[in-house]
């Protein structure tokens, strides 16, 4: 069965209207919060520019590192809900469907419209997004880049495939990395990430 | 009075997720904690002023975009009212105005996502930890007020990452 990713978007919306007295929303074995676009662009924007040229590198790395431990963590918490069990466990055939579980999620979010374009089985995944909240608000407020902005999709690429094909959880964080050759920030008609095993 | 009907405020337009027509997304404690530690060890204090600004700013103009569209919501009582449903339904806890005014006042929190979060990840704080709510708050009460952003100073005076009975937060005028 193919994996259903409106339904799964569905559920999270329903999911997501869901309070306790305590104002902490549990859904699918993590705490959610609903928060402007405007405060994690600015966070990260902002990072990368009072690090500076020199530690340019350096600001892109903690960023997505942060991310891809996020994504790590947060979908392994994910996978193992009763939220999963019920809605997305049905419609998996084979482990990597739940990659398209993963992505229906992430567009429920509101991370972008993810579309897996290519799945090697261990060795390499291919993820498109037109419209990711990043590159737009990149464009937005700094104009044009000279590199990829979606340091938060980059990570959360790699621990897809971390959660997959990685050692078991929690010691396969960082076995893939992903690149974005292609950004809306930088003047591509989409963003494009591929994750790949790490060289590290 | 109902002050507004949450559950439509939020809605999809496409892939896009919006609150009240502005576009927001999810994010669950991991990733929130895991940016509020990366800035704070990364830039420290720095880290924590870029933190907070960011939240000041965002909700500065998402809460003014509120107010304008809710205009039947006139009284500070019912404006401060209005912001602590925000805060609750958007995820992030519970928030008690106190005697605030244009002069500023004291909000207390029982309960917050992100001390539940820091707490999960890291386990107690020696210093106080947070800097969303502060930023949240100077946002919120500049919009309603009517000051500009960086109008208001807001500190945390206990705070729950430490093992407070509850987080305290004093507004003053900067």
């Amino acid at each position: 069965m193919a994996i259903d990713g409106n339904k799964i978007v569905h559920a999270v919306m329903e999911g997501s209207r869901i309070r306790e007295s305590k104002g902490i929303i549990p859904l699918f074995g993590v705490y959610l919060s609903l928060f402007s676009v405007q405060y994690y662009n600015r966070l990260s924007f902002e990072f990368e520019k009072k690090l500076g040229k020199t530690r340019k590198t350096e600001a892109q790395a903690l960023l997505i590192q942060a991310a891809q431990e996020c994504g790590y963590a947060t979908f392994q918490g994910i996978r193992n809900s009763w939220e999963w069990d019920e809605i997305v466990t049905p419609m998996i055939d084979q482990r990597e469907d739940q990659i398209e579980g993963f992505t229906a999620v992430a567009v429920a979010f509101g991370w972008g419209d993810l579309e897996v374009k290519e799945l090697i089985p261990e060795q390499k995944l291919v993820i498109r997004v037109s419209d990711s909240y990043e590159a737009g608000g990149y464009l937005q407020r700094y104009g044009r880049a000279a590199s990829g902005k979606c340091y938060m999709l980059r990570g959360v690429a790699g621990a897809f495939m971390d959660l997959i094909y990685g050692e078991q959880y929690p010691d396969g964080c960082f076995t893939f990395a992903a690149d974005e050759p292609l950004c809306r920030a930088k003047g591509d008609p989409h963003c494009e990430f591929i994750a790949a095993k790490s060289p590290h | 009075m109902k002050l507004f009907d949450w559950k439509s405020e939020l809605a999809r337009k496409g892939h896009r997720v919006v609150l009240s027509g502005q576009p927001i997304t999810m994010h669950c404690h991991h990733y929130n904690i895991n940016l509020q530690k990366t800035l704070e060890d990364t830039l420290g204090k720095e880290g924590i002023q870029l933190l907070y600004d960011s939240v000041e700013y965002a909700n500065y103009r998402d809460f003014r975009s509120l107010l304008a569209q809710y205009t039947q919501i006139k009284t500070l009582k019912s404006k401060l009212e209005m912001a602590s449903i925000l805060y609750q339904n958007s995820g992030f806890g519970v928030l008690r105005f106190h005697e605030v005014g244009p002069q500023g006042g004291n909000i207390f929190s029982p309960s917050s996502h992100h001390v539940t979060g820091w707490l999960a990840k890291h386990g107690r704080r020696n210093t106080p930890g947070c800097h969303f709510a502060r930023g949240w708050i100077a946002g919120a009460l500049e919009a309603i007020f009517h000051f500009e952003l960086g109008h208001y100073a807001v500190n945390e005076q206990q705070c729950k990452m430490m093992r407070d009975e509850e987080c305290l937060y004093k507004v003053t005028a900067g």
